[in-house]
């Protein structure tokens, strides 16, 4: 699976949501996610993608939608 | 004899005025104000000649005000009801017409109309700045068996429980708590809300033992980058929270004895400490002594604590509650040989005496038994024979999660009350270690405009002006019917089998 896929799969097992078509909605404004699911968000990302997301430096703003978590795994890879 | 909590309290503040006991991102107060803004809050309420037997409720922030308007009310004889800003208005009307206060201090502005007295943020202010324009009133602080605060809980109806916590309740735990020996002038964290009972294990200890409370507020908790760099400024060494919580902390790999020296004492309570966290923090914090404990609201913030090692996290793949304190008795509603698994029962001193107006609901959960209180705590759990406890789950629809108390009727409740929703359940999804990891709900929706994400936004906007955040589910399931037992019930228990083989 790539990126795009594996992101928008833990997305859909957090929110319930399949949200491939709705790249830019912003996740914590409309309610979908919370800030408890911003650890499991993390945790799925550093094992599904073997990422290391630096957490001390980890800006909500800059993990807001789908596509911009994407951006950020990119980054880190 | 012991002293009263209160007069405790202000004793420390005439005896080291200087000391800060709180610290609020750096804005620091003494006990010496602390004992100036209670007295003058006290002052402004006995002057309104209320009835002493009925509640204040105070709509509470984590700044320094809130817990100065907590003694204050305690100081002029009234119990308090700490009810968090984040409170829905419906939540805040519901309350206040079970508990019936007489007057509601805002720490911040309402943006509900209350039937009562209200003391503006302003009028609360003002009272702090100007101690000497209160009048000059005797004070009779709340004593003995008087209810020292209210705390409100999940009720199966979709109305909360008031528990009624006395100040002899509350000096049961307090008394308890010094025997784990806590650092001099300990600086403790304060991150739960004060409507919740977690704040209690950081909020009296720290402030008998004249130490400093260390406020990590919600706002700042909510970005973890944020967080991380408040934390160790905070220079903490006894730490207070849920394991959630903590799971958090533990996502940053700085999160260890080298950047926190300070630790020492680790308190968990609220929810199932798992064996992998505590082996985690043991690791990382090898020198901290790290503490399980467990105890409904009930029964005053925790009944039962353990120091979780090396040794007894090799012993046990789930790690036991604790050992009831010295005080109290935990045996099983119905008799059985030890380590046979039933009801657990608690008997003692910290007991409350029951839900504020809601007798029905009290005389089923509580008794009394040759002068000592009991309460059934619907926990499931054995006793070994040397008295250890071991909880392993519920005997009702209660769950835990984050922490939070949730009865899933509560949730169903509000569910049914949306107008998107036709009919609705609460599921709770659990994780491989028995704890609730995601609250889903089973809709079968309102035929409407809405569907999918889309509907699934808008009912959360909904329910978010009825509930409390926490208790709002995470996932949403759409279907044309729910199944439905022999009695035409939703089945519950089904739909929980279905969620939890395929997770």
């Amino acid at each position: 699976m790539d990126v795009k896929e594996t992101v928008l799969s833990i997305l859909n097992d957090l929110t319930g949501e399949d949200l491939s078509d709705r790249m830019d909605e912003d996740l914590f404004a409309t309610g979908l996610m919370d800030s408890m699911d911003t650890v499991q968000l993390v945790l799925e990302l550093q094992e599904q993608l073997e990422v290391d997301i630096p957490v001390s430096e980890f800006d909500r703003k800059q993990w807001a939608t789908p596509n911009m978590i994407i951006t950020r795994v990119k980054e880190l890879q | 004899m012991n002293m009263e909590i209160i007069s405790e309290i202000d004793r420390n503040a005439a005896l080291h005025p200087e000391r800060i006991a709180y610290d609020y991102l750096g804005q620091q107060n003494t006990y010496g104000e602390l004992k100036a803004a209670s007295d003058a809050i006290a002052a402004n309420i006995t002057a309104r000649y209320l009835d002493r037997k009925r509640p204040i409720m105070v709509y509470a922030d984590q700044q320094f005000t809130t817990i100065a308007a907590f003694l204050g009310c305690v100081k002029a004889g009234h119990a308090y009801i700490p009810v968090d800003t984040h409170s829905p208005n419906e939540r805040l009307t519901m309350i206040a017409e079970i508990a019936q206060p007489v007057l509601t201090i805002a720490t911040a502005a309402l943006s509900v109309e209350l039937s009562m007295p209200i003391m503006s943020p302003t009028e609360l202010a003002m009272c702090i700045q100007n101690p000497e324009q209160q009048p000059k009133v005797q004070l009779q602080p709340v004593s003995g068996d008087e209810n020292f605060y209210i705390i409100f809980t999940s009720g199966t109806t979709g109305q909360p429980k008031g528990v009624q916590i006395s100040s002899t309740n509350l000096r049961s735990f307090t008394d308890w708590m010094r025997d784990f020996k806590l650092p001099q002038q300990p600086r403790f964290l304060v991150q739960a809300p004060y409507s919740f009972d977690l704040s209690v294990m950081s909020l009296y200890p720290t402030l008998l033992a004249g130490g400093t409370l260390v406020v990590l507020p919600r706002a700042e908790s909510e970005n973890l980058g944020t967080m991380f760099k408040l934390l160790p400024s905070l220079h903490l060494d006894v730490w207070v929270s849920t394991p959630s919580f903590m799971a958090m902390c533990l996502l940053d790999n700085n999160f260890t004895a080298a950047h926190y020296p300070e630790l020492k004492q680790i308190f968990f309570c609220g929810e199932e400490l798992t064996n992998q966290l505590a082996s985690t923090i043991l690791e990382r914090f090898p020198d901290v002594e790290l503490y399980n404990t467990y105890g409904p609201t009930e029964t005053t913030v925790a009944v039962t604590a353990v120091q979780i090692t090396q040794a007894l996290l090799q012993q046990y793949s789930r790690l036991p509650i604790g050992y009831a304190k010295a005080d109290t008795t935990i045996s099983l509603v119905t008799d059985a040989p030890a380590g046979t698994e039933g009801e657990l029962l608690i008997s003692g001193p910290s007991v409350s005496r029951g839900y504020i107006n809601r007798p029905e609901k009290t005389a089923a959960v509580f008794s009394t038994q040759g002068g000592k209180r009991s309460y059934r705590s619907g926990d499931l759990g054995t006793i070994a024979a040397d008295g250890l406890v071991f909880y392993h789950g519920r005997t009702d629809f209660q769950i835990k999660m984050n922490g939070y108390r949730i009865e899933l009727e509560e949730v169903n409740h509000f569910l049914n009350a949306s107008k998107y929703i036709k009919q609705g359940v609460a599921i709770p999804r659990y994780g491989a270690d028995h704890k609730v990891k995601q609250l889903l709900a089973y809709i079968v929706p309102e035929a409407g405009a809405l569907s999918g994400t889309q509907l699934t936004v808008a009912i959360k906007a909904e329910l978010k002006q009825m509930m409390m955040a926490y208790m709002i589910p995470q996932r949403f399931v759409y279907r044309d019917q729910l199944p439905l037992t022999a009695n035409d019930k939703v089945a519950i228990k089904a739909l929980i089998s279905e969620v939890n083989d395929h997770a």
